[in-house]
């Protein structure tokens, strides 16, 4: 019984990183039906732009940083990335938003090599250890040991989400972007700057990329050029999982991913982890590619 | 006095087909100008032309004395020119509350302006108030209609062009829609209307226009076009 507690805590936390990324992925698709395949880079920015500041915090040393340090490199780190995004979307995307569907996703491919291959060549190809340790303490649920820094990852995951439903469900520019999805022609004969509201849309994707980027940085210790391939499609098959463009369906495809993932390795060993979850994006795909929530649901956000 | 609007030799194509050729129109502040010819004549371009969703080739766009040819469409909106499209382009996944919030984009700063505007609304259609929590697209042909038209007004137009809001319809409805464009109207909004039903769009407005495979080929008082032989003929019914 502890043991099922506790793989379930391991997976929650490799979900949530999941699911914001996989929210970045709906949210684009969602509103301009592009696979961003650079999403999953985005979100390796993060995690090194992330390290670089910590690394000025501590002095490269393995000195606390402090919950306020930590909370300044997050926020920063989250704008520039979010930043990044918006130019990703300026200068390759928005050139080719009436050309075939194609095109686009080809260029996408572009992109995230070039981010890529930016960051092997600003930080290096080895891996960079990241400089900051987490105290090990924690609690003990049902006995199962929870550290504090997976609580706090959890939460502040809950957080994020929570406050993105919030900003789509409230506020004008969250109720654009979902107009946008159904009718951009509409939106613009509102006096709604559809540009504008798309920049918005890969800023917040970004950006929550960024801070899944950070926090995998520091729960797993180490950060490399080619991180956000693997997740990228991870983030992919969370957000088919929960429905391609539905927001809450990203979160819980996000999760669910990363729930049966922890369960996998546990069960079958770690290299059968991938092979899991690409055969459930496959069975996804073959038999209810609308996910768990997208046919439910009208808006396609 | 001025026109509101002026178009003077108006040329736009619509991919490489020529669907406006030389149009010149003009709207007096405070009218209802109808725009009358038949599918594929050329009206929903002209509107699209004047909202800056289609860029003209060629020829002058003035509102108010002041050009607003290549202006982007949600510039226009700013301008107070307020385009509701054909098929009504309602936003079906959102209620209708949201709709009109969304309508009064231009004015997201505003809460007493939205809230009024919500209001003012449902005292227009009162139907809506029933409505205002559900998704837009699980209404009616002719509710959907009178969303549009909400929708529209929440952004304060000064001239409000409407693209066949009686498209689709019961006659019943139709009424009741023709009966509220003439209430706008007479609270100061200028129209600019498009329909297929021209006895019902000369029956409202001031000025029409005839438009056939992209030229202007009449216009007058609505009072003329009612008795013209060739409007009975082709748009009348014997």
């Amino acid at each position: 019984m502890e043991i099922i507690f506790q793989i379930l805590i391991d997976g929650l936390v490799i979900g949530a990183f999941y699911s914001l990324v996989a929210l970045g992925y709906t949210m684009v698709y969602g509103i301009i039906k592009l696979l961003n395949f650079a999403h999953g880079d985005l979100y390796m920015m993060g995690a090194f732009i992330g390290f670089t500041f910590l690394s000025i915090f501590t002095g490269d040393g393995g000195v606390n940083t402090g919950l306020l340090g930590v909370g300044i490199v997050f926020i920063g780190t989250m704008v520039i990335v979010g930043l990044l995004g918006m130019g990703v979307e300026r200068i390759a995307y928005r050139p080719l938003l009436l050309a075939p569907r194609l095109s686009i996703l080809i260029t996408a491919i572009g992109v995230s090599l070039s981010l890529e291959y930016t960051s092997m060549i600003g930080w290096g190809a080895s891996y960079k250890v990241y400089p900051i340790i987490l105290p090990n303490d924690g609690l003990q649920i049902l006995g199962t040991q929870i550290t504090f820094a997976q609580i706090g990852m959890i939460l502040l995951s809950a957080l994020l989400m929570l406050g993105l439903r919030l900003f789509i469900d409230k506020t004008i520019y969250g109720k654009a972007m979902r107009a946008i999805a159904l009718d951009q022609t509409a939106c613009s004969l509102m006096g709604v700057n559809v540009h504008q509201i798309i920049a918005l849309t890969f800023f917040i994707g970004a950006s929550l990329a960024a801070g899944a980027g950070i926090m995998s940085g520091i729960y797993y210790g180490t950060i490399n050029f080619m991180m956000g391939f693997i997740i990228g499609l991870k983030a992919f098959t969370a957000a088919v999982l929960g429905g391609i463009g539905n927001i809450t369906g990203a979160m819980l495809g996000g999760l669910v991913l990363g729930v049966i993932e922890a369960f996998g390795t546990f069960y079958f060993g770690g290299s059968w982890k991938d092979v899991l979850a690409f055969g459930i994006l496959i069975l996804f795909l073959v038999f209810k590619p609308t996910g768990i929530l997208g046919a439910k649901e009208m808006e396609r956000m | 006095m001025k026109p509101l609007l002026k178009l003077t030799d108006v040329n736009s194509y619509y991919g490489k087909i020529h669907a406006l050729k030389n149009i010149n129109l003009e709207i007096n502040e405070g009218e209802i100008v109808a725009l009358l010819g038949s599918n594929g004549a050329g009206k929903s371009t002209t509107l699209k032309t004047i909202s800056g969703l289609i860029k003209p080739k060629s020829g002058i766009i003035e509102w108010n004395a002041k050009s607003i040819v290549g202006v982007p469409a949600h510039k226009i909106v700013e301008a107070g020119i307020i385009h509701v499209p054909e098929g009504r382009r309602i936003f079906g996944g959102l209620t209708v509350t949201e709709n009109l919030e969304l309508g009064a984009f231009t004015f997201r700063k505003d809460k007493k302006w939205i809230k009024d505007g919500i209001e003012r609304s449902f005292d227009l259609f009162p139907r809506l108030k029933e409505r205002a929590k559900q998704l837009a697209g699980t209404l009616s042909g002719g509710e959907q209609q009178m969303v549009a038209i909400s929708r529209g007004l929440m952004g304060n137009p000064k001239l409000l062009m409407l693209d066949e809001p009686s498209m689709g319809l019961a006659p019943i409805i139709v009424q009741e829609i023709m009966r509220i464009i003439q209430e706008i109207n007479k609270q100061g909004t200028t129209i600019l209307l498009i329909e297929q039903n021209a006895k019902a769009a000369l029956r409202l407005a001031n000025r029409g226009y005839l438009i056939e495979i992209g030229n202007i080929v009449m216009h007058d008082t609505a009072e003329v076009l009612r008795e013209d032989d060739k409007i009975i003929k082709a748009y009348l019914g014997a």
